[in-house]
């Protein structure tokens, strides 16, 4: 392994972890939304959510592309407002990761949620605690060791991303350059022998986070 | 304190619980078969479920309305429930369940103190344990502890101590007269017992299939 | 036929009008020379290479899968740096590429692709490669760079005269001349694997006849010597 596979050994474990935090308070609300309250269209934003899991990579990446580039809808925004460049940037990989990685949080939590009795929700509210003190202290407190796995899982797969990140971001060495975007331009050069090292390390890595994911959450908790 | 429920109206699976009546004693006792709806009953009362019509009020303050579209929420109606499988909550010790509803600001007087109640519930041991390592009729306390500790107006059991055994049952019923003795706090029991029904009730309703059927002393009824 | 991404227009103009006359049916697949090289070398179905510079052909020639006698130079290109067409800010040569206010210049990958290897190679000879390389964004092929131009994405890019000119949403910046610039030149040749070797000598040799170099010379091919 050279200095240089290390610094994209790095790179790709600090972007995933951003990526994971930045979506855990939106992916946490929703998942409570969707496991506790009805409303119309619910259906429509459980698919949405649902969406980067089934629709090809690539074309979530061309999606983000066409949203976030300098003239698109949202970049434009954020280059005006914040100066910020998302398209070829460290922070398109943070948003191809965290868009992709996005539904499996929400489906783990809400999993969480779900198992959580409602009994006990009910039981504060009657004991005069708030809808916001009913998630806060009782939710989610019972829901964590879920939630924590969610999180597990989507730490995961933002380490293995490839497509959305190959168009949003490119593979710009130093800059955009995961394990995954290094792998694919070590064959398309004719290197595979220098895919390897990182080949194993991103197994390896994604090998133990998945089984840190499995162990918290089925661990038997006290009932 | 006075309860009246006029033609209300809630359905149910089978069929709707409909009910009219006035709980004005200090015991009120319901009976019936599984499936009548007792826990409904006792749902709609608390405010965690909104009948379609008809119309719930305490004393003098209307609570629910269905026809002018008011429905106080649980957090505010100041009535204690203690349901079924008690619902201590299981990530909490036994003195932080008992303080969960307790609102100093609220309290009237030092009975409802965390060391006056817990006294009188003999529970003052148990007060730094884990919820989920007490005995049965421990915990069935520490729900009534926790629930007194709100300072309700008024207390809903549904079946508190189907899980007992006659020998505990009989060691629990002078905890739930000192409720209607020290704390003067009037209580809608739930129970197909009637060695229960007899010790405790000054009123018996019955309910079967969402109807109240009946309605007279626990001797009358029980016979 | 596997041909270089810059000369998709030219080609395909080209191949309807073979079509037509010779009865023929031709199949391009276009991308970077490199990445064809690769699929070729890998026995993917060619009949044809057409590639954006030698040291591809080179690397199927020594590997003999090249029909011997079948090999030709046939075009040369220009490159220029290009810049969206509402830009504001615009190089007046390449060595303006190291200011500031280029914060990112899309090049064809420089190790591999011929169109970046010839950006490389010149901004290595002005001394120049050091000081940009922290800004180039990498793309797959050469129009993969001209789009990176196109969507505003980038601020400059450095890609051939040829694409520049199909091109509505980029103008050109610079043109680096000929004589000043890397030596690029196109190859052509039957592999050895096709399975029509008659057919795809004549479209090569068909490549090299007059109606073919007049629409080439249109999209702003020069010719090799």
């Amino acid at each position: 392994m050279t200095a240089e596979a290390w610094q994209i050994v790095f790179f790709t474990i600090e972007v995933s972890a951003l990526s994971t935090l930045l979506i855990l308070p939106l992916g946490v609300a929703v998942a409570w939304l969707i496991a506790r309250r009805e409303w119309a269209g619910k259906a429509v934003v459980e698919t949405v959510v649902m969406l980067p899991l089934f629709v090809p990579p690539v074309a979530t990446g061309l999606l983000l592309l066409m949203l976030f580039s300098r003239r698109g809808p949202l970049g434009s925004v954020l280059q005006r407002g914040f100066g910020w460049d998302i398209v070829f940037t460290w922070r398109a990989v943070v948003l191809a990761c965290a868009v992709m990685s996005f539904p499996l949080l929400v489906r783990t939590a809400q999993a969480a949620f779900e198992g959580v009795s409602s009994r006990f929700e009910d039981i504060a509210r009657t004991l005069g605690a708030s809808e916001w003190r009913v998630f806060a202290t009782i939710s989610l407190p019972l829901a964590t060791r879920g939630i924590v796995a969610g999180a597990v899982l989507a730490f995961a797969r933002a380490m293995g991303e490839f497509g959305a990140t190959a168009i949003v971001a490119g593979m710009i060495p130093r800059k955009t350059m995961t394990i995954s975007l290094s792998i694919y331009q070590n064959i398309q050069l004719g290197h595979d022998a220098a895919a390897l090292p990182l080949l194993f390390v991103s197994i390896g890595i994604v090998f133990i986070t998945v089984l840190c994911g499995q162990i918290i959450s089925t661990r038997k908790r006290p009932r | 304190m006075s309860l009246q429920l006029r033609n209300i109206r809630l359905p149910l699976a089978d069929f709707a619980l409909e009910t009219d009546a006035i709980f004005d004693q200090p015991i009120t006792g319901i009976f019936g078969p599984s499936g009548a709806g007792k826990t409904s009953l006792l749902d709609l009362i608390s405010g965690l479920r909104r009948p379609v019509a008809g119309a719930v009020q305490v004393d003098d303050k209307v609570i629910f309305d269905a026809a002018d579209r008011l429905n106080v929420p649980p957090r505010l109606r100041r009535i204690g429930y203690v349901p079924q499988d008690l619902a201590l909550f299981p990530h909490l010790k036994v003195r932080a369940n008992l303080l969960y509803g307790y609102r100093p600001a609220l309290i009237e007087n030092e009975l409802f103190t965390l060391g006056h109640v817990a006294e009188v519930m003999e529970i003052t041991p148990l007060l730094e344990r884990n919820v989920t390592t007490l005995s049965g009729g421990e915990q069935q306390r520490v729900a009534f502890a926790r629930a007194i500790l709100s300072a309700p107006r008024l207390l809903l059991l549904d079946e508190p101590m189907s899980s007992l055994d006659s020998r505990l049952k009989k060691r629990l019923i002078p905890f739930l007269l000192r409720i209607r003795d020290e704390f003067r706090i009037p209580l809608i029991y739930v129970t197909h017992d009637a060695g229960e029904l007899v010790a405790l009730c000054d009123e018996v309703l019955m309910l079967e299939r969402g109807r109240l059927i009946g309605r007279g002393s626990p001797a009358d009824v029980v016979a | 036929m596997y041909a270089a991404a810059s000369l998709t227009d030219a080609l395909k103009e080209i191949a309807a009008a073979y079509e037509k006359q010779s009865g023929d049916k031709l199949r391009f697949n276009f991308g970077a020379s490199s990445m064809l090289a690769r699929q070729i070398e890998e026995s993917a179905p060619a009949d044809l290479f057409f590639s954006a510079d030698e040291a591809k052909m080179d690397a199927l020639e020594k590997k003999d899968l090249l029909l011997p006698g079948t090999r030709r130079s046939l075009l040369s290109n220009v490159l220029v740096l290009v810049v969206p067409t509402d830009a504001s800010a615009a190089p007046k040569s390449a060595a303006d590429l190291a200011k500031p206010e280029f914060k990112k210049i899309a090049l064809a990958e420089p190790q591999t692709v011929p169109a970046g290897i010839y950006a490389r190679e010149y901004l290595q000879k002005l001394g120049l490669w050091d000081a940009v390389k922290e800004k180039v964004v990498p793309t797959e092929n050469v129009r993969a760079a001209l789009a990176a131009v196109e969507s505003g994405n980038v601020e400059v890019g450095i890609v051939y005269k040829t694409d520049s000119l199909i091109s509505k949403k980029v103008k050109v910046a610079v043109e680096v001349p000929a004589a000043e610039g890397p030596k690029i030149s196109y190859p052509i040749a039957v592999l050895k694997s096709s399975g029509q070797p008659d057919r795809a000598k004549k479209f090569a040799e068909y490549l090299a006849g007059p109606t073919p170099r007049s629409v080439f010379k249109r999209f702003g091919f020069t010719f090799a010597k």
